[in-house]
Order: C-alpha cells, then structure tokens, then sequence
C-alpha cells in the first residue's frame, strides 16, 4: 500500500480540483470548509474532497507537503490556490470560475466525489 | 490576550501596516485578520497569505489560533 504522502499527492496531482476538508461534501464538520466548498461549487467545479478528520496524521502529511497549515485547502491542477478566504475571494472577483474554466475547458461536467485514504 | 499576541506578531511581521484582530466568536481562538500592508504590494494571495501563516506559524501550531480568517491588502 502506498504510504499517506504518496496517496495525497497523488490526488493533488491528478484531480483538477482537489479539496481536503473536515468532514464530507454531504457534511462538512467545519464552517470554513463549508464555504470552500460552497464558492467551488458556484464557481462550477468538479470537486474531489478528502476528509482530513479520520486520521491526524492526514493533515500533518498535507501541510508538510503544501506547507499551508489551516483547512481547507483548495488544489487547482495540482497548485494550491488557497484556504476559505482566498477561494471565496476569487470566487466573488470571477477569478475562480475563469482558472477552472481554463484548467478544465468550459464544457466540463459538475460532480462531487469523496476519496477515502487507505489507512495502515 | 490572545489578541494581543496575535496583534504584536504581525506588528512585528509588517511594520507600518494597517492591523486589526478581531476576536469573531468571543472565545479567544477564533480570529478574523485584515492588515493592509505595502508588504503585499504585487503579490498573488497565495503568497499574500502565506505571510500572515508564517507570521502566525507559533500560535497556529500549537493550537491557540483554532480558526483563522486572513483579509490582505496591498498598499499600491
């Protein structure tokens, strides 16, 4: 089994829009990942969450790798962009919506997934 | 108190900066930040916030900073 950082990476670096939050989609356990996930979604993106809260081991390797110390974090093609604050600022600046259009094309498809982490 | 630690670190972070530290919930570990800052002048908000994070790595590491909300301006 590959080791958490492998598996972080690898979501981070193959998903287009990447979001690691407490909790899921369906129910965020944070209000800030509530509004990440909120300003993703106007914005029209295809959202792959990663829960952080299952492991704390998960946030440690996720910080380490992006050194960004706070959830959520949001990865567009593999680059993070931000926490809450500066995904809703671009968001509300149209800047959101133009970097997803441009890394997905505008014709791309809205779908939510949720990726669990193999856990050893 | 918290407020004021968090205050004097970012004082020191970005002097002459416009700062205010608003404690949101009352509970002293949650905390709204807006500093307007020539130190901002031309970056991205990526690389604006990750010197508020940097000036803050203490209390954001050991836990008396549970939830940060970070307003940049630049001055130009």
């Amino acid at each position: 089994m590959s080791t958490l950082h492998d598996q972080i990476k690898q979501v981070i670096d193959t998903e287009p829009v990447a979001v690691f939050i407490k909790g899921t989609p369906e129910a965020p356990a944070c209000g800030n990942s509530m509004r990440a996930l909120q300003a993703l979604w106007q914005a029209g993106a295809p959202i792959v969450a990663v829960d952080v809260l299952p492991d704390p081991r998960i946030r440690q390797e996720l910080t380490a790798l992006s050194e960004w110390p706070t959830i959520p974090q949001v990865f567009v093609k593999g680059e993070l962009i931000g926490g809450a604050d500066i995904t809703e600022e671009l968001h509300a600046s149209g800047e959101l919506k133009a970097k997803i259009d441009e890394a997905l094309g505008a014709e791309h498809t809205q779908t939510v997934r949720t990726v669990e982490l193999a856990l050893d | 108190m918290t407020a004021n630690v968090i205050r004097d670190l970012l004082d020191q972070a970005f002097p002459g900066g416009e700062i205010d530290v608003e404690d949101r919930t009352g509970g002293g570990d949650h905390f709204q930040v807006t500093i307007t800052s020539n130190a901002f002048n031309g970056l991205p908000l990526i690389q604006q916030h990750k010197l508020v994070n940097a000036a803050l790595a203490a209390p954001l590491a050991d836990g008396t900073i549970h939830e940060l909300r970070i307003r940049t301006k630049g001055t130009a």
